[in-house]
């Protein structure tokens, strides 16, 4: 009985975490073509020594689509690459989200497990192709999916526009700028 | 609300007592969402039961102000360090977390703001030079607002971080000798006793990294862990 109670605050408190501060936001350029639409595109300014960069937007289409590859002017990167942020190692971050003095035993006890296992590394790979599902949104956000430019030509300031081309199977050739936001 | 329920209870079997407890932990838990005033508000961020002490760790400080002088990971005075270990290489989650750092730090009250320095420590020390590294952290923070953690014994970068639960792992360099390096992408903020008071997940909303600092720098933190 007790393990059931601790289960369900453990999923009440889940619930009110998960329902908490989410917020949309669309703006940006789009560009589209043949159904598939790409919405707010954009790349974080960089450094004079950062070396990488990444570009992020929405793509949406009505009939589904993937995304193939992208590419940018020589005068921006040597090279622009499809790259997914991964989770390595496994931590399960709502058992031990905040804390609350009326559930001391429960938390010193999933944070004690979460120390011993260490906490969850973040890694990249490169990935052959995006999908995005019929009538779905696929967003390239930052922890997720991104386009990475490798081997900057030049930093990124903030209200410069990169033209990039995206490849995709079905709507062919879709050219947007991304627009260099210093958030 | 809570005296209603429990009064009646002496007379009625122990189970039911139970599950209206409980559902009214449900509702109370409900209701903590997103309100940032109530009496027993928790921080936004993770905290553990007992906190991490890193009061051992010290690595060379690379920043102008630091001289390469072995410093510790944790705050002065009454002032918080945020430890994050990353390289500047990173594209997607490194500058994510560091502009939300900023975004916070910018929005708080500058008195409390002046009291919380960055400390990065570079898992990618070869490329990761003192002169790239101050150049990417001057880029989001004053010059003197953050310290640059480097040291090229990759043991001792191991011993820091197991100080704090995290770790990295440098990958396999590919057709042009470029490499990625997985590495924890939690914020630490560590106070001057080497006590982590509380760490950030990558993506933790700026906004909440902020009002957490507030609290923390105003003493309303979890002092009596």
């Amino acid at each position: 009985m007790k393990k059931a109670i601790l289960l369900s605050v453990a999923v009440a408190g889940a619930i009110a975490i998960a329902g908490c501060g989410s917020d949309d936001s669309t703006d940006g350029t789009g560009s589209a073509s043949g159904g598939t639409t790409v919405t707010d595109v954009w790349t974080r300014v960089t450094t004079p020594t950062q070396t990488a960069g990444a570009v992020y937007m929405t793509i949406q289409s009505p009939d589904g689509d993937t995304l193939t590859g992208a590419s940018v002017p020589s005068s921006v990167a040597a090279e622009a690459q499809l790259h997914e942020t991964t989770d390595e190692g496994s931590m399960d971050s709502t058992d031990s989200m905040g804390s609350d003095d009326s559930m001391d035993s429960t938390d010193s006890m999933d944070e004690t497990h979460s120390m011993d296992s260490g906490d969850a590394m973040m890694g990249m790979k490169e990935v052959d192709q995006i999908d995005v599902p019929a009538g779905q949104s696929v967003a390239l956000e930052p922890g997720g999916y991104h386009i990475m430019l490798i081997d900057l030509a030049k930093p990124i300031e903030e209200g410069d526009t990169i033209p990039v081309t995206l490849d995709f199977e079905q709507a062919g050739e879709i050219e947007v700028d991304a627009t260099a936001r210093a958030e | 609300m809570w005296n209603r329920v429990v009064t009646p209870s002496r007379a009625r079997p122990a189970s039911r007592v139970r599950v209206i407890a409980l559902a009214a932990l449900c509702v109370a838990a409900l209701s903590g969402c997103g309100s940032g005033g109530d009496e027993q508000a928790e921080l936004n961020g993770m905290t553990r039961t007992p906190p991490t002490e890193v009061g051992t760790v010290s690595l060379p400080d690379e920043s102008p102000g630091g001289d390469g002088r072995m410093t510790g990971l944790e705050g002065e005075g009454d002032g918080l360090m945020l430890v994050y270990f990353g390289y500047t290489s990173c594209p997607d989650v490194c500058p994510t977390t560091l502009a939300d750092l900023h975004m916070a730090l910018e929005e708080m009250p500058a008195d409390q703001a002046d009291r919380v320095e960055v400390g990065m420590v570079t898992v990618d020390p070869e490329r990761d030079t003192p002169k790239v590294l101050n150049g990417y952290l001057g880029h989001f923070f004053d010059a003197d607002g953050f310290d640059s953690f480097r040291t090229t014994d990759m043991d001792e970068l191991a011993r820091a971080e197991t100080a704090f639960g995290a770790s990295s792992k440098i990958g396999k360099p590919d057709r042009h000798g470029d490499y990625d390096v997985s590495h924890t992408a939690q914020v630490y903020a560590v106070d001057d006793t080497g006590r982590v008071l509380v760490e950030w997940p990558f993506g933790t909303p700026s906004d909440d990294i902020r009002s957490d600092l507030e609290r923390l720098l105003s003493g309303d933190g979890p002092e009596s862990a």
